[in-house]
């Protein structure tokens, strides 16, 4: 694992001492070179064996989240290139510090065994990602939206360390290797559905459920575009993996405590889909997406069938991708227009044909096209759910036809249609962000070719 | 004030604590109280302003009221034990004298309200030793005496400080109340501890220190002792701005800063002790510090305030204030976490 760790490390020192007109290309390439390190993680042994040490292991859920981590740190990097040009060269260096320390609490959560390294790490990638929104956001929310998105996260997981000690001190070792042979099951008592609580409550403010997403909207707008494209793809999965964790020393009780969320998570993803369909803001109508997604997430593992878990692991890998290019090509309409209502910029088929090429598969991806892997994760649920409880279809299929409604939407009110005066003298689509966006869409095409990689443990 | 009288008085006020410290008959250790006393009443004059008379007769009081408490305490302990040491103290009536006193110099609620009001009055410097140098020695009595306080007293005074440090700071923008709601809060978290593992208590005051030395230095650095002094630092002095940042999120308590050790290890020890309510408690609450921190930190380092131009082109001079250790203090008070296991040295 330190062959990961170190190699980002030194990616701080290799920012700051780089010669201005090379930092960008220093960093991006060295952080693409460690991307390929980590896809070696993803030769999993059947066996679950593939420990590093006593702090660090990998196994089938965590290797797909640590090559999404990892591969989109380049990728920020280049997206980030256009907003900071007309910065100091030391606060150039200082959001790339700030990405590649982020990147770097990224990377040993993953990986983490103890489960309070789990949650020290977990805590201390808030820090960097509020600076990023708090200093290189655009508009005045967006102190608000930093304050917003601290203060749920650290109330939400004050709990979970109290929570995880207790464990400790019952179960013996919190090291997540050992803790799921000894686990006892737990009973209905008040002291237990409290524990329950406070263990998933920090991931549901993460992930995030429906009735605590609040922070989300806020984060994701005021974010500048690497802090969307981090929280987007692998903050919001921080949630979906701690729970996945957390679950197995949580039975039997989950089966009676899950309920409330279920019927949250069951009713927010159609709520917030729908919200979708009205939305002004184009950054907002993509974060209201990620939430509906996430709550099909939160469905999966608080279901805890393997299908579902199957296609958890799936949904979050491809949902990681998709959101992150949706919000660059939100961002690169951002940089032309200043300015985020849709309305505004329109027509944009004829002006920019490839990357409307982007947009409509981006929005396709959105939408869970087969043979996606999108796809592969909704169905995977779906199917879950619907033997989990015959019902829950009718919710789902109705999540689908509008999740493709508002996919649409989006499509068609940039792309079609005919353009707004002010659009035409935009500049054209530059290399950078067309290799941008064909980086994320690569993997992403590449997986539905194999997509046992990102099935996570029970496959 | 002259030098020989400065090193008289900071004589006289070191040895009072170590006094304190260093011994186990009472008499000398309420000795040792009055000596550091009365020789910080100078120290905290240094500026001959009416708003200095006021706090330090303030901080006399408090502090002389206390001392005479122990003393009552001191007493009953000899009537019921007929000795002076320090290692007997089981009569109950004693030790709530005792903690009562030590809770009142210490700045513990409901004994807080003098904390504020004294460090709004006095030069940073004062406010630096008076916020941590005098902590140490009636928290040391605290160690000595920990077997035979009664949690009951202890444990309500310590959750009502972090409510009140967390609720007072919030509306506060003076630097000195800020600091001195977040040591009112501190001691709770301390006070909280005493009675179950002591030595988590010692590890919080040396986190504690570092963290507001450099605080309190960080400030004079840069001469500002209101939030909108301070939003000017990245004017003056930019990589102050970026250590304050740190430094802030490090008083909250967030991870992976050294401020989250004492109370990680704090939760820690009072789980073990079967307490989930009261740690639940404490936890959320010092959320508020974290929050005036927080605007603090949005104040200097992340946002800029308005001003005038003539305040965003300063020259950037060399310091002559004496920042005494000010890189090794920063970067204990930031980075000291993976060095957690280290503080089994304290037991």
């Amino acid at each position: 694992m330190l062959k990961i760790i170190i190699p980002t490390t030194m990616l701080i020192p290799l920012t700051w001492l780089s010669k201005s007109n090379m930092i960008w290309i220093n960093s991006t390439t060295h952080s693409l070179l460690i991307s390929l390190i980590s896809l070696s993680y993803l030769n999993q042994f059947s066996d679950n064996s593939l420990n590093f040490s006593l702090l660090f292991f990998s196994d089938p859920l965590s290797a797909p989240l640590l090559a999404l981590t990892t591969w989109l740190l380049p990728l920020m990097l280049t997206a980030s290139q256009n907003h900071l040009s007309k910065e100091t060269i030391a606060r150039k260096k200082l959001y790339i510090t700030m990405l590649t320390l982020l990147q770097l609490f990224l990377i040993m959560t993953f990986t983490a065994t103890e489960l309070i390294m789990f949650y020290i790490l977990f805590e201390a990638t808030l820090a960097p990602t509020l600076i990023i929104i708090t200093r290189w956001g655009n508009q005045t929310e967006r102190l608000n939206a930093g304050l917003y998105f601290l203060f749920y996260t650290l109330v939400g997981s004050l709990p979970l360390l109290i929570a995880l000690l207790y464990i400790q001190n019952t179960t013996g070792s919190l090291n997540f290797l050992i803790a799921q042979y000894w686990v006892k099951p737990i009973s209905t008592t008040w002291s237990n559905i409290f524990l329950w609580l406070a263990c998933m409550m920090a991931f549901m403010v993460k992930m995030p459920l429906y009735g605590l997403h609040l922070w989300l909207p806020k984060a994701h707008v005021e974010a500048p575009i690497a802090g969307s494209m981090v929280l987007a793809a692998v903050l919001l999965k921080l949630g979906g993996y701690g729970m996945m964790r957390i679950t197995v020393l949580l039975n039997p009780l989950t089966g009676q405590m899950a309920y409330p969320f279920l019927m949250l998570s069951l009713w927010g993803m159609i709520m917030t889909s729908s919200i979708c369909l009205r939305q002004t803001d184009l950054k907002s109508l993509i974060a209201y997406s990620s939430v509906s997604h996430m709550a099909l997430v939160i469905v999966a593992v608080l279901i805890q069938t393997p299908w579902s878990y199957m296609g958890a692991t799936a949904l979050m890998i491809a949902h990681g991708l998709t959101s992150s290019m949706l919000f660059c090509l939100a961002n690169s309409n951002y940089e032309r227009v200043h300015s985020r209502t849709m309305i505004l910029a329109r027509g944009l088929q004829t002006l920019l044909p490839l990357m409307a090429a982007w947009w409509l598969l981006a929005s396709l991806a959105n939408l869970a096209l087969p043979p996606t892997i999108n796809l592969l994760g909704e169905l995977f649920v779906m199917m879950a759910s619907f033997s989990w409880s015959n019902t829950t279809i009718a919710l789902m299929g109705t999540n689908i036809i509008i999740t493709a409604l508002y996919s649409l939407y989006m499509l068609i009110t940039t792309l079609r249609g005919k353009q707004t005066d002010h659009v035409k003298n935009i500049k054209p689509s530059f290399t950078r962000e067309n290799a941008l966006m064909a980086l994320h869409l690569l993997p992403l095409l590449l997986l539905s070719l194999n997509p046992k990689i990102v099935l996570g443990p029970i496959h | 004030m002259k030098p020989p009288i400065l090193i008289t008085i900071m004589f006289t006020m070191v040895a009072g604590t170590t006094i304190v410290l260093t011994s186990s008959h009472w008499l000398t250790i309420w000795i040792g109280f009055e000596m550091n006393l009365l020789a910080i009443i100078p120290i905290l004059m240094k500026k001959h302003n009416p708003r200095a008379t006021e706090a330090a007769t303030k901080y006399f009081l408090m502090q002389a009221t206390a001392s005479m408490l122990l003393m009552m305490g001191i007493i009953i302990n000899l009537l019921h034990s007929g000795q002076w040491t320090m290692s007997k103290n089981t009569n109950p009536m004693a030790s709530t004298m005792m903690t009562i006193a030590l809770a009142m110099k210490l700045g513990l609620a409901p004994f807080h309200f003098w904390v504020p009001e004294v460090t709004q009055g006095i030069p940073m410097s004062s406010g630096l030793i008076l916020l941590t140098w005098q902590k140490i020695a009636p928290l040391s009595i605290l160690y000595q005496i920990s077997p035979t306080i009664n949690p009951n007293l202890l444990m309500p005074m310590a959750i009502a400080s972090v409510l009140v440090g967390g609720w007072g700071g919030l509306n506060q923008t003076q630097l000195r109340k800020i600091l001195a709601y977040s040591s009112i809060a501190h001691m709770g978290w301390m006070a909280a501890i005493t009675p179950y593992n002591p030595t988590m208590m010692i590890l919080n005051l040396m986190i504690y220190i570092i963290m507001t030395l450099t605080t309190f230095m960080l400030f004079m650095h840069s001469s500002s002792t209101t939030t909108s002094s301070l939003s000017q630092t990245w004017n003056k002095t930019p990589l102050t701005t970026a250590l304050i940042l740190a430094l802030m999120m490090s008083l909250g308590g967030l991870p992976p800063l050294s401020g989250f050790t004492p109370k990680w290890m704090i939760i820690q020890e009072l789980t073990k002790n079967e307490m989930i309510t009261t740690p639940t408690l404490l936890a959320t609450t010092a959320l508020l510090n974290l929050y005036f921190y927080m605007r603090l930190t949005y104040a200097t380092a992340l946002t800029m305030f308005p001003s005038t131009n003539n305040m965003k082109m300063k020259w950037q001079f060399n310091t002559t204030k004496k920042m005494i250790l000010l890189p090794p203090l920063t970067v204990l008070s930031t980075l000291l976490l993976p060095l957690t296991p280290l503080m089994s040295i304290l037991d």
